[in-house]
């Protein structure tokens, strides 16, 4: 008989014994995995939404009158004055209208008693890539506002305010679940191991007595807490794959879910998340015999 | 590392003492070597400190004052690795037993053997064995809390010398027991002792110890008296 086969002959005895505990605590790290993992993979797919609208962010500059070659030649460097960007278009009221009678498609008829020059002219800025913060933005648009002839800035304000805040409330959900998954993961293991320990005072007292070694002792208890993390987690893991699976069936077909393209986490996150569980569930595990252990 | 010490001494206390708060004094300046492979009785009534020096031999307990040396290793010096693997080498049968009520008999008496990694099969052929010697063969699947005194008893003896240790130590281990089954546990230790343990009894049953031919030494309020010297085979 060798160490190994020892402590996992122990760890099997121990988690016969406290079964119910031990379910208890496996339960309650699954659902800690669960929740935060939960609001994780909507943030992770709602940053990817926030990059795919970004790629299509558009400032749109409506201007008072139509600018001449010299003119559009001022704006461009007025608006390059402010940052870089990724692209500037003048847009003129002829094109305006022809692009407003293209999208009407079989209703252009509508536009028949219309003057071709009623659209105002517009420039249209895409900005680079990496001006993603709303406070950012706002602070270009009102620059843009104050453009010379420039009249009104649109880029889909309250939209893009509403997705930006609905974001951070997220990110703050993740937060909030991650300690939440730190606080059960480390507190419930512990307090297993704890209740371990004290219901099985005497076992422990007996084995220092007749010779155990203090690894012999102790690394059944942090593999029971190792365990509880890697179970748990991939409970909790599977748990959200499933659900994920579920309203992908279920709200599959045209809606909002179809326009978005929500995937599940990459492997090397699922790895992270199940060994950032373990370690979590092990520094329990440890704190609760340091505490409590004596040998 | 207990095997033996240079000289051939198995235990030496030199000038021990140990006083239980606030200040009951257990053991006053005892000196005592026992040779090694030695059949050793401390007798003494109760209260007279016998357990207390079993204690401080098993390092259940740190003395006061003075030096305890098990094999030439001050015992309360010995630490983490060591200190475990000396205690695999000292088998200690309990007077309050010890034993682990909710495991079953076969259980309790391997538990000595499995923290010294002793082989599956090993263990087994030597739970039988002793449950044999014992008397106890029908017991072996049995929880120890559904036995008598006198059974349990057996029990904790039997995990005292499962592990062959070099040195024994025993309180009391006929306390629950008749006279037939006395004779069993003392066939037995005294087997142990023949093939090499030494072995220290502690008792006030002086049927067990009357006609011995080995050491006898008596502790009174924590002093301790020859009381006959041992007969060397």
């Amino acid at each position: 008989m060798n160490f190994w086969f020892a402590v996992f002959r122990q760890v099997g005895r121990n988690l016969k014994q406290t079964w119910p505990s031990q379910f208890m605590t496996l339960l309650t790290v699954s659902l800690s995995v669960l929740i935060f993992a939960f609001f994780f993979l909507i943030y992770n797919n709602m940053l990817r939404v926030g990059d795919k609208l970004g790629d299509d962010l558009l400032l749109i500059v409506y201007l008072e009158e139509e600018p001449g070659p010299e003119m559009q030649a001022q704006l461009k460097k007025k608006i390059l004055a402010f940052d870089d960007v990724e692209e500037i278009r003048f847009i003129s009221r002829a094109e305006a209208y022809r692009t407003f009678s293209e999208q009407l498609g079989e209703d252009r008829d509508v536009l028949q008693d219309m003057p071709q020059d009623f659209l105002p002219a517009s420039i249209e800025v895409v900005p680079l890539k990496n001006l993603r913060s709303l406070s950012q933005l706002k602070l270009f648009s009102d620059y843009l506002g104050k453009l010379p002839a420039a009249e009104k800035v649109q880029y889909g304000q309250d939209w893009i305010e509403r997705f930006y805040y609905f974001t951070r409330l997220i990110s703050i959900i993740v937060l909030l679940s991650g300690g939440l998954l730190i606080l059960t993961s480390v507190f419930m293991v512990s307090y297993t191991i704890r209740l371990t320990i004290l219901g099985r005072q005497a076992e422990l007292e007996l084995l220092k007595l007749v010779g155990a070694t203090n690894y012999y002792i102790r690394t059944p208890f942090l593999i029971e807490g190792i365990l509880q993390g890697l179970i748990g987690s991939i409970f909790g893991i599977v748990s959200l794959y499933a659900l994920f699976h579920w309203i992908r069936i279920k709200f599959s077909g045209p809606g909002i879910l179809a326009f978005f393209e929500f995937s599940f986490f990459q492997v090397t996150t699922i790895t992270t998340i199940i060994a950032l569980s373990i370690v979590l569930c092990a520094v329990g595990s440890y704190t609760s015999m340091q505490k409590f252990l004596r040998i | 590392m207990t095997e033996t010490s240079s000289n051939g001494t198995m235990v030496e206390m030199i000038k021990v003492s140990k006083i239980y708060p606030p200040d009951t004094r257990a053991l006053s300046d005892v000196s005592l070597s026992i040779a090694t492979g030695e059949m050793f009785f401390l007798i003494g009534m109760s209260g007279a400190g016998k357990t207390t020096l079993l204690k401080l031999l098993c390092n259940m307990e740190a003395p006061t004052n003075g030096l305890i040396e098990i094999s030439g290793h001050n015992i309360h010096r010995v630490k983490g690795k060591n200190l475990a693997r000396l205690r695999q080498r000292i088998g200690v049968a309990y007077q309050d037993f010890k034993l682990l009520t909710d495991r079953t008999v076969a259980e309790n008496i391997a538990i000595s053997m499995e923290v010294s990694y002793k082989k599956p099969q090993h263990i087994r052929k030597r739970v039988r064995d002793l449950l044999d010697q014992l008397a106890l063969a029908g017991k072996h699947d049995t929880i120890t809390e559904d036995l008598s005194r006198g059974e349990q008893q057996r029990v904790a003896l039997a995990r005292a010398v499962a592990n062959s240790p070099t040195l024994i130590l025993v309180d009391e281990p006929t306390g629950n027991l008749d006279s037939t089954t006395t004779e069993r546990v003392m066939r037995l230790l005294t087997k142990c002792n023949k093939s090499g343990a030494t072995v220290v009894i502690a008792t006030h049953d002086h049927s067990i110890y009357t006609n011995t031919k080995h050491r006898i030494m008596e502790l009174q309020h924590g002093k301790l008296n020859l009381v006959r010297e041992g007969v060397s085979s």
